[in-house]
């Protein structure tokens, strides 16, 4: 199964992994990460699942962000960064394996 | 790049959306729409429809284009005659949207999550456990509208008499349509409800702890226009209410004539939320919202003209072929939750949808959890609105 790795706020590291199909969201809320709240369940209304792709040659292998996610990454409580993603619009595909995010802090 | 003199107009269609029976059943009126051509012009209201997935997709999220400051409904709030004020959240454009929407989702998120939860099961446990020897039910009466006129205004914090609420709502969802026989009625109905309306929203009215008083406190902190923390209150008890009410009937009308789905959410409860996005994805509760052209633009082929209003169905959009394989069946693990255009798209995408989800699942896992099944028990009919699709009746048999 592939794998992402989350960098905390704390600096910790955590190696997840996700189904292919599966979002990221999905899987670090099921495994109880803290750090990703996804309040409105990946329906990208809530904001609180943001992430910041940190390597821009995996941020191009991301599914390609929608209308609607770049206008909910104004509404984040960081502020956006330019590789900020929602996670639950981050689909896992083979070709994403190994991607490292960090996850933003704070999410409320 | 066609020049703008060779672009056709928008066919025309000489249909009317807002008869009771094309209200009750929307499926012909639905398809002609989206099936016609990407955006048709309705004869009878001037107005242009799109009602294909992708168009309704762009329509409700491309502002530049296709503004929201001549209001969600089908008269320009901003033309003398139809004037009123705008609502706070959802009738302005970015930038202007973005702190509002901001504001509110910091006071929303942190309540939902750490204290509505538990509160909403308290009471849908009661509810369950109080209904479940009466075998037969009418769904929507005994047990969806107590459960949400219960749950919702208390979790905002007003305090309005229970019986005024299906009657303002029905007049809201009419007057987001034309001015017709539905809306005139409605408005007469609720009339007497009114006189004392915008003082349940006062900053003397908001129960103590709940989610109004906070509004009014992000206000004091500056996160608001002053004078507009009423009417967000107002904004989201309106968007809030007759929706959910709707959409949970939805599912359990599914439910019930699906009894496979049934079986599958009963195995595992955690679909519940999937079962209820699913539902509203067939039936959305919110049928009609409407921008308006910023200018004349040009879309796949067609001259809009500006300054006219586009009315975005969703509910046909939500049906479309091209999107959904077999649109018609009812499958809860069809992944349709941040797909299905039912809560919008785009910055004005639903807010509260959390909150929605919240109280199905919980109704939801309180039924399920007691009964084996449910079964039609007589007709299900739908109430017509303009704009809202809900259920008049669901008679249903609760089997332990
Ligand atoms: C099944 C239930 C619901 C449905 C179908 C629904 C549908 C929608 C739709 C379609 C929009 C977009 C309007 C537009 O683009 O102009 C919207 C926005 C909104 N909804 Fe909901 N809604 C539901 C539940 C709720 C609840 C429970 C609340 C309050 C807690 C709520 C509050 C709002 C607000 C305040 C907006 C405006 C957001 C903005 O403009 O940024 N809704 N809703
Ligand atoms: S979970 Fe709410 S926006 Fe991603």
């Amino acid at each position: 199964m592939p794998k992402v790795t989350l960098i905390n706020p704390d600096d910790s590291r955590i190696d997840l992994d996700v189904e292919v199909g599966d979002s990221i969201m999905r899987a670090a809320t099921a495994a109880g990460i803290e750090g990703i709240v996804g309040d409105c369940g990946g329906g990208m209304s809530c904001a609180t699942c943001h992430v910041v792709v940190l390597d821009d040659a995996y941020l191009a292998k991301t599914p390609e962000m929608s209308l609607t996610e770049d206008q909910m990454l104004d509404f984040t409580a960081m502020e956006r960064e330019p590789n900020s993603r929602l996670s639950c619009q981050l689909v896992m595909s083979e070709e994403m394996d190994g991607m490292v995010v960090r996850v933003a802090d704070p999410q409320l | 790049m066609t020049s703008g003199s060779t672009m056709t107009a928008p066919p025309a269609l000489d249909i009317d959306p807002f008869t009771p029976g094309n209200l009750c059943a929307p499926e012909a009126v639905q398809e002609a729409i989206r099936e016609t051509a990407p955006v048709v012009y309705l004869t009878r209201y001037e107005m242009y429809a799109v009602g294909r997935y992708d168009l309704v997709q762009t329509a409700l999220s491309d502002y530049a284009r296709f503004t929201s400051t001549g209001g969600i409904g089908m008269s320009d709030i901003r033309k003398p005659g139809a004037w009123r004020t705008p609502s706070p959240i959802a009738e302005i454009d970015p930038p202007e949207h973005r702190n509002v929407r901001k504001t509110l989702q910091k006071v929303l998120s942190p309540i939902i999550i750490r204290q509505w939860r538990e509160d909403f099961t308290r009471v849908a446990e009661a509810q369950a456990d109080a209904i479940i020897a009466s075998g037969s039910v009418e769904a929507m009466k005994d047990i969806v509208e107590p459960f949400i006129l219960k749950v919702f205004p208390d979790a905002l914090g007003i305090d309005m008499p229970r019986e005024a609420f299906p009657l303002i709502g029905e007049m809201n969802f009419n007057q987001i349509g034309p001015y017709n026989d539905l809306t005139r009625k409605s408005v007469e109905a609720a009339g007497p409800h009114l006189e004392n309306y915008e003082q349940y929203f006062s900053r003397e009215s908001m129960v103590k702890g709940g989610f109004g008083e906070k509004i009014y406190a992000a206000e004091d902190d500056g996160g608001f226009p002053e004078g507009t923390a009423g009417v967000q209150v107002r904004s989201f008890l309106r968007a809030g209410t007759d929706t959910t009410i709707a959409g949970i009937g939805h599912t359990l009308y599914r439910l019930a004539q699906n009894p496979e789905q049934w079986a599958k959410l009963k195995e595992n409860p955690a679909k519940a939320k999937a079962a209820f996005d699913e539902a509203i994805r067939l039936d959305s509760p919110s049928q009609l919202i409407h921008r308006t052209t910023v200018a004349d633009i040009e879309v796949e082929g067609l001259a809009l003209k500006g300054d006219v209003k586009v009315g975005c169905f969703i509910g046909a959009a939500n049906l479309d072929p091209r999107r959904f394989p077999d649109p018609t069946a009812y499958d809860i693990d069809r992944g349709s939750t941040g797909v299905h255009l039912a809560l919008g798209a785009g910055s004005h995408i639903c807010i509260g949808q959390n909150i929605a989800r919240l109280e199905a699942e919980i109704l939801l896992q309180a039924l399920v959890s007691r009964l084996s099944r449910i079964e039609l028990d007589g007709e299900a009919t739908y109430r017509p609105i303009n704009t809202l699709r809900t259920l008049d009746r669901l008679p249903l048999r609760l089997v332990a």
